[in-house]
């Protein structure tokens, strides 16, 4: 069954590598600096390289698609915006990958009764305008000082040909090293938990781990969506939405590469941390708004008369279209899985007001006669939770989620042999499996539980009310090392 | 680099080459023409075997420098161009070497108060021919000053065209035989088209030249 599980993410893998490479190398091939053939083989190695050595590293989130909690439902989520990507690159336009995938999930949020956080959404709304508006400026930037150098250098037609040649590999092998490291994750991560390989030693000199193995199979598939179908999305990047030259191509890309090492670096964001600078935020930018707005920053400081203004009308309705496309799918499928299928698709977790979250509650300062109207009672969805307690009107969204998040039953049993058969030891330092050890066997009812007796070891301790970005950071790290405790420890 | 630029230099120089040669050309062609009026009749013939080679070494050159280009799938975007303006350059040594050899064959007898109007209309062409070298040899490094020497091209095409028709004028003013005119008025034609030839490259590397801006 994994097998057949696998296999919509090997398609959202297929579908990733068909749209995303030509984000990098579609300006590069359209002006004919590079071979099709030799961009595919250059992407395939670097996106491989990218998801096998930083891809599975320890510290890397297993990817947005965690959020889903049953294989079928991740089996269903990644199979919509797999699809709604597919459609998308049928009419050769480039959307983000991950804004698909999103609305794929909240597909999922509205069919399993979740509450989905619209602040997210309005991220991902911001970052159309955020990436869209960096990138030009930035490419509209490095057009001019690039202008102004190469009138002052006086480089041979034939030399700038080289250098642009091997500027636009380099950049492209880099991009698609990041690509592979960052979206390898959306693949295959949901199945990391259940991965169906097991640890091959070869020759007792060099073993090929299970999740490696999950992550080669992944980038395998994204590489095979580069060879069948990128093609598509390549002319509408370099061609058909403003015709660039292999030097505005190379600025493009550049620009393209600026941006998202800026604004998605978590390695950037750390070194700035470490030396006690301000950081940057980061801001979840997609390559295809990032490119396509560096193409048409270059073109209006070219003096705009050349951009396709019908191109770049359909694709900014694209970007809205296929995160709704995703979710009208997902919810269908979904509806499919379930009913045709018999297939889980979420976790069935219940809600319950009873003696232990009650007094949790009002010791947190929530409103003690609003909470009366449901003590005692227990819920089947988060939905069915708000609306009761919205009709209160005793309690703000944020509080609400708050509420859900302790009342929330979600049975875990620790086994920290869980924990290394799946090779997650590598995430935790060592005082924090030491904690983890000492409660071997114990059971807990509610997330926040397993939580609290942790805190009792100072490594697993976070800072109320963080100020700096050190100390945020350290949270973050906490919560997602708590959130794979939670998977990992969850039992039925 | 030097190694990833290997290739590169050697096109580049190539290219010099070629535009060397058309410059020597049309210089010889000045020479030749001084020989031909002052009757150094072995001279005369020298130079034009010297174009010949010299016509022959731009093709040669040409033919290498455009399968270098393919080959290696240097310049994708400006390959058409390049081979275009080299192609169009080479026909001016053509059109140099054609006018020589046609004196060295029809040997015209040039009245004496020709000659000085004849070497003036000569000078205009080489120079238009020289300062085309000039704003090719600009294409391929200095972009912003090839309008420059288009200019000049230009200016002496013009300086060609109408000292050539005095030229002409003065022909048929002379109290010669009519077909002696006639076969005088075809040698100037001669001379003002090689001028004529440097423009039209001159034509399209302005527009190539857009094309190449950034």
């Amino acid at each position: 069954m994994i097998f057949i599980y696998l296999l919509s993410g090997l398609f959202l893998g297929w579908s990733l590598g068909a749209n995303d490479t030509g984000n990098i190398f579609g300006a590069a091939v359209e002006t004919r600096m590079l071979k099709f053939k030799k961009a595919a083989l250059i992407a395939a190695i670097f996106i491989t390289l990218g998801a096998m050595i930083e891809g599975s590293g320890p510290s890397k989130t297993l990817g947005r698609l965690g959020s889903v909690d049953a294989l079928g439902g991740a089996f269903t989520v990644a199979l919509a915006a797999a699809l709604a990507i597919t459609v998308m690159i049928r009419i050769r336009i480039p959307v983000s990958t991950s804004q698909t995938i999103v609305g794929a999930i909240i597909g999922w949020n509205f069919f399993s009764g979740r509450l989905t956080d619209f602040r997210s959404l309005l991220t991902i709304a911001g970052s159309w305008v955020t990436a869209f508006v960096l990138s030009a400026v930035i490419a509209g930037l490095l057009f001019l000082i690039f202008r102004s150098y190469l009138s002052k250098s006086k480089l041979h037609l034939l030399e700038l040909d080289v250098y642009t040649r091997y500027g636009l590999i380099l950049i492209g092998a880099f991009a698609a090293y990041s690509l592979g490291a960052n979206n390898i994750a959306n693949v295959v991560g949901v199945f990391v938990p259940v991965s169906p390989f097991k640890d091959l030693s070869i020759a007792d000199l060099f073993v090929f781990d299970g999740i490696a193995q999950l992550y080669f199979v992944g980038s395998l598939a994204i590489v095979l969506g580069i060879y069948t179908y990128s093609w598509k999305v390549m002319r509408t990047v370099g061609k058909d939405l403003f015709h660039l030259s292999p030097v505005t191509a190379l600025i493009a890309l550049l620009a393209e590469a600026i941006v998202l090492f800026v604004f998605s670096s978590r390695g950037l964001y750390n070194f700035l941390l470490a030396l006690g600078l301000p950081t940057i935020p980061l801001v979840p930018v997609s390559s295809s708004q990032v490119i396509v707005g560096a193409v048409v920053g270059i073109a209006i400081v070219k003096g705009g008369k050349n951009i396709r203004y019908n191109v770049l009308g359909r694709i900014s309705l694209a970007w809205i279209v296929a995160p709704l496309m995703a979710f009208f799918f997902a919810f269908i499928a979904l509806f499919i899985i379930q009913n045709v299928f018999e297939q889980e698709v979420n976790k069935d977790l219940a809600y319950r007001f009873d003696d232990k979250t009650v007094p949790l509650l009002i010791a947190r300062n929530m409103d003690k006669s609003a909470l009366g109207t449901v003590n005692g009672r227990t819920f089947q969805s988060e939905r069915q939770v708000f609306h009761e307690l919205d009709r209160t009107g005793a309690f703000t969204r944020d509080e609400i989620i708050r509420i859900i998040a302790i009342v929330e039953e979600y049975p875990m049993l620790v086994n920290t042999r869980l924990l290394r058969e799946k090779g997650f030891v590598k995430r935790f330092a060592p005082e924090q499996l030491k904690a983890i050890e000492t409660l071997d066997g114990q059971r807990f009812a509610h997330r926040w539980e397993l939580a609290e007796r942790l805190q009792d070891s100072s490594s697993w301790q976070r800072i109320e009310a963080a100020k700096n970005e050190i100390q945020k950071s350290r949270n973050n790290r906490i919560n997602a090392q708590l959130d794979i405790l939670y998977r990992t420890f969850f039992v039925k | 680099m030097p190694l990833i630029l290997k290739t590169t230099r050697f096109v580049e120089t190539q290219i010099d080459l070629f535009l060397d040669v058309v410059s020597d050309a049309a210089i010889l062609f000045q020479l030749a023409m001084d020989d031909y009026l002052k009757e150094r009749n072995d001279q005369f013939e020298e130079r034009l075997a010297k174009i010949r080679e010299k016509e022959n070494k731009a093709d040669e050159l040409r033919v290498g420098i455009e399968r270098y280009l393919y080959e290696r799938t240097l310049i994708p975007e400006n390959r058409g161009d390049v081979l275009a303006i080299l192609e169009n350059t080479d026909e001016v040594i053509d059109n140099i070497k054609d006018a020589l050899l046609q004196f060295s064959i029809e040997m015209p007898v040039i009245p004496e108060g020709l000659d000085d109007l004849w070497m003036q209309t000569t000078s205009a062409s080489v120079a238009a021919v020289e300062q085309l070298v000039f704003a090719v040899r600009s294409f391929f490094r200095d972009i912003a000053a090839v309008n420059n020497y288009i200019h000049k091209v230009y200016f002496f095409e013009r300086e060609a065209d109408h000292l050539g028709e005095k030229l002409r004028r003065l022909i048929f003013a002379q109290d010669i035989e009519l077909s002696h005119k006639s076969q005088l008025r075809w040698f100037a034609i001669h001379i003002e088209k090689i001028s004529d030839y440097a423009q039209a490259v001159c034509d399209r590397l302005s527009i190539y030249t857009i094309k190449r801006q950034l």
